[in-house]
């Protein structure tokens, strides 16, 4: 134990990790200030960066950029109104009100300090979780394997704010660009249209830039340009901090556990943990008519929870190669480039560079503090970037990093063709997160089905013989069915309303 | 681009019967009752199915429509031009990489991506005297990080970067 905490000091203690995560940080920390670029795009634009680094620096930049990127959302959602990432949009409102009362530097304050514990309650809890549950999926089979994949799947259904049938439709998408190329079980070429690059499949990442970089670039064509951001000094940003803290100590420990509860679902992230934990503030706060106008209480506890989200995010990740969020898909792909292949044998075979990934987390958390102070007062300056300068650069990036994947032309042309995808799926209510986890997830759940099939001579009892197995095989099937319970249940509802009414 | 749910739920049964098809007629593996032919036939039955459900409407009750926040102190943003071909204008960066695929091999990556950055700067509304120090400047910062740093071999073209 001590001597793989060791090591795993010895392997980020290298200049390369450091630099890497220190220039990660103000990368995720200008991209998530910038409205309309969010956390997910900046991850999905610095993997092909990670191409050229070491397996430990790649994923610091990974666990780096994302941290940052989710709280500096915070800092136009505070001062413009305009979320910078959607993981602030749940309390945008409220921040922004803060501002007008004149307590801007209470609002940004609470921002950083209570996304730093949040952060680091959610390393605790991958940390915590992360090795009995390895225990257990030890003994998982073909089976297990496929209802957790599946779970996985209709959990992200179920978290969308949409229609959960056109999810499910966005996931059946996903999982049908996972059946292009020959990696199948015959190893036939498969919906490849004779055409030589599709062999090897359609890469994720390429898939992932393109529906998340370049699909909001085209988004950016057609909206308005936010309004510029109107000069002002700061007071002290962390004055007051501690006394919140102990005010709100029960709020953010809630915030903290809803956040990580709702990062270990998969496909479920930190903008749903935003949501999820600002709606449970108000219900339960003692003075919940002071919601909307400048009130802390519910930022404590959705700053605490967005953040905590983003590392507990990583206990499926590692554990299954199921993506807790997009973030984590993005990370599950640079995980098998650099051979750290996800599953529950990570945590013996590669001890030490899960301990390294828990110390990453735990830095990148402490370094936001001081960072993030330095962001809030610079933040002026950066958002005075128009955005004609700002979104050539990411497509540059995107032309550049997908071509860098390969080394191939092909990779530009699937960036191309997601922007496309992503951007008519967006436009029409088809939750794009629901896609990209079928693309992530789709080999591995039809390997875990097709092995199970043969394995059971194509029966489908064998299915749900094992205990573990016809438990998360209830599960999953309960969640199928829960939108169509909720929807008899509103019928059944509404004509006793309407009854009552008539009467 | 919204489109009627009508439309993109035809579109997805057609898709769906199309994969269920494909994955129909892909030989068997010889000796096994399953192949690569059950996953995207189960795939293609699924989104055929929900392309249905889409067409007749149903879950329709569930989508929360998109709440776009207003701008404070009645400072209204001026309406975005509303032309026929307005809507095509998101269709610029993708055309753009494609325009990217298709020339920088021959142009070389300076000149394509000046180009792009040019088009893109533009088309959101920046003057020439942004756009054009922009697209001399950024394909050379973007070549030192990828080309030179990372040692991506990006295409020289007719302009060979002078490092």
């Amino acid at each position: 134990m001590l001597k793989t905490l060791l090591d795993a000091f010895a392997l980020i203690s290298t200049w390369e990790v450091i630099i890497a995560m220190f220039a990660a940080s103000v990368y995720g920390l200008v991209i998530g200030s910038l409205p309309g670029l969010s956390a997910t795009m900046a991850t999905a634009l610095l993997v092909p960066v990670t191409f050229y680094l070491s397996p430990i620096a790649a994923i610091a930049t990974i666990v780096a950029a994302s941290s940052m990127a989710i709280f500096s959302g915070d800092i136009p959602g505070a001062l413009l109104r305009i979320p910078g990432t959607p993981a602030s949009a749940a309390y945008a409102d409220e921040a922004y009100a803060m501002t007008r009362k004149g307590q801007a530097e209470l609002a940004l304050g609470a921002g950083v300090w209570f996304s730093a514990v949040g952060g680091i309650a959610g390393v605790l809890s991958l940390m915590i979780l992360a090795p009995p549950l390895a225990e257990i999926a030890l003994s998982f089979s073909t089976y297990e394997y496929f209802w957790l994949a599946l779970l996985g799947l209709m959990c992200a259904t179920l978290v969308a704010r949409s229609s959960p049938v056109k999810a499910i439709a966005g996931m059946f998408l996903g999982l049908l660009v996972s059946c292009v190329g020959i990696e199948n079980p015959g190893g036939v070429p498969r919906f490849t249209f004779g055409i030589t690059d599709l062999f090897g499949g359609i890469e994720p990442i390429p898939a992932l830039v393109g529906v998340f970089a370049v699909a909001q670039v085209m988004r950016a064509m057609l909206t308005p340009e936010p309004p510029p951001l109107p000069r002002r000094k700061f007071g002290s940003i962390m004055a007051g901090q501690w006394k919140l803290t102990k005010m709100y100590h029960w709020q953010m420990t809630r915030g903290n556990i809803v956040g990580i509860i709702i990062g270990v679902l998969p496909g479920a992230g930190a903008d749903m943990a935003a949501w999820v934990s600002y709606a449970m503030s108000k219900r339960f706060s003692k003075e919940p008519e002071k919601f909307g106008t400048g009130h802390v209480e519910g930022l404590v506890e959705a700053g605490a929870s967005n953040n905590a989200s983003i590392a507990s995010g990583w206990v499926p990740s590692l554990l299954f190669g199921i993506p807790g969020d997009t973030i984590a898909a993005i990370a599950i792909g640079v995980l098998y480039m650099k051979g750290l292949n996800p599953g529950p044998t990570l945590f013996t075979e590669k001890a030490s560079s899960m301990y390294a990934i828990y110390l990453m987390f735990i830095i990148a958390n402490i370094m936001m503090i001081p960072l993030g102070i330095a962001m809030i007062r610079v933040a002026a300056y950066i958002l005075l970037a128009p955005r004609s300068t700002v979104m050539p650069i990411i497509m540059l990036c995107c032309a550049v990093g997908s071509f860098a994947i390969g080394n191939n032309m092909f990779g530009v042309v699937t960036v191309a063709a997601f922007g496309v995808i992503g951007y008519v799926m967006e436009a029409n209510g088809y939750p794009v997160a629901a896609m990209v986890l079928g693309i992530v997830m789709g080999t591995m759940v039809e390997q875990a089905f097709v092995t199970s099939l043969i394995k059971s001579d194509g029966s489908i009892l064998p299915f749900f013989e094992r205990p573990v197995a016809a438990i998360l095989a209830a599960m999953a099937i309960g969640a199928l069915l829960w939108p169509v319970m909720v929807w008899v249940w509103r019928k059944v509802k509404q004509p006793q309303t309407a009854a009552a009414a008539s009467r | 681009m919204r489109l009627p749910d009508s439309v993109t739920g035809s579109f997805l049964v057609v898709l769906g019967a199309a994969a269920a098809y494909g994955g129909w007629i892909l030989p068997p593996v010889p000796g096994q009752p399953v192949g690569p032919n059950v996953f995207p036939l189960v795939i293609g039955t699924g989104l055929a199915l929900c392309g249905l459900a889409i067409v007749f409407g149903i879950g329709h009750s569930f989508e929360e429509e998109e709440e776009l926040i207003p701008l404070e102190d009645g400072q209204a943003a001026a309406p975005p031009p509303q032309g026929k071909l307005y809507g095509l204008r998101a269709l610029l960066p993708p055309a753009l990489l494609l325009f990217y695929v298709a020339a920088a091999d021959r142009l070389g990556f300076i000149i394509t991506a000046a180009i792009m950055v040019y088009i893109t700067s533009t088309a959101l509304g920046a003057k020439w005297k942004l756009a054009l120090p922009l697209a001399a400047l950024s394909p050379f910062a973007i070549h030192l990080i990828f080309g030179k740093l990372l040692r991506v071999p990006l295409p020289a073209g007719l302009l060979p970067t002078p490092w």
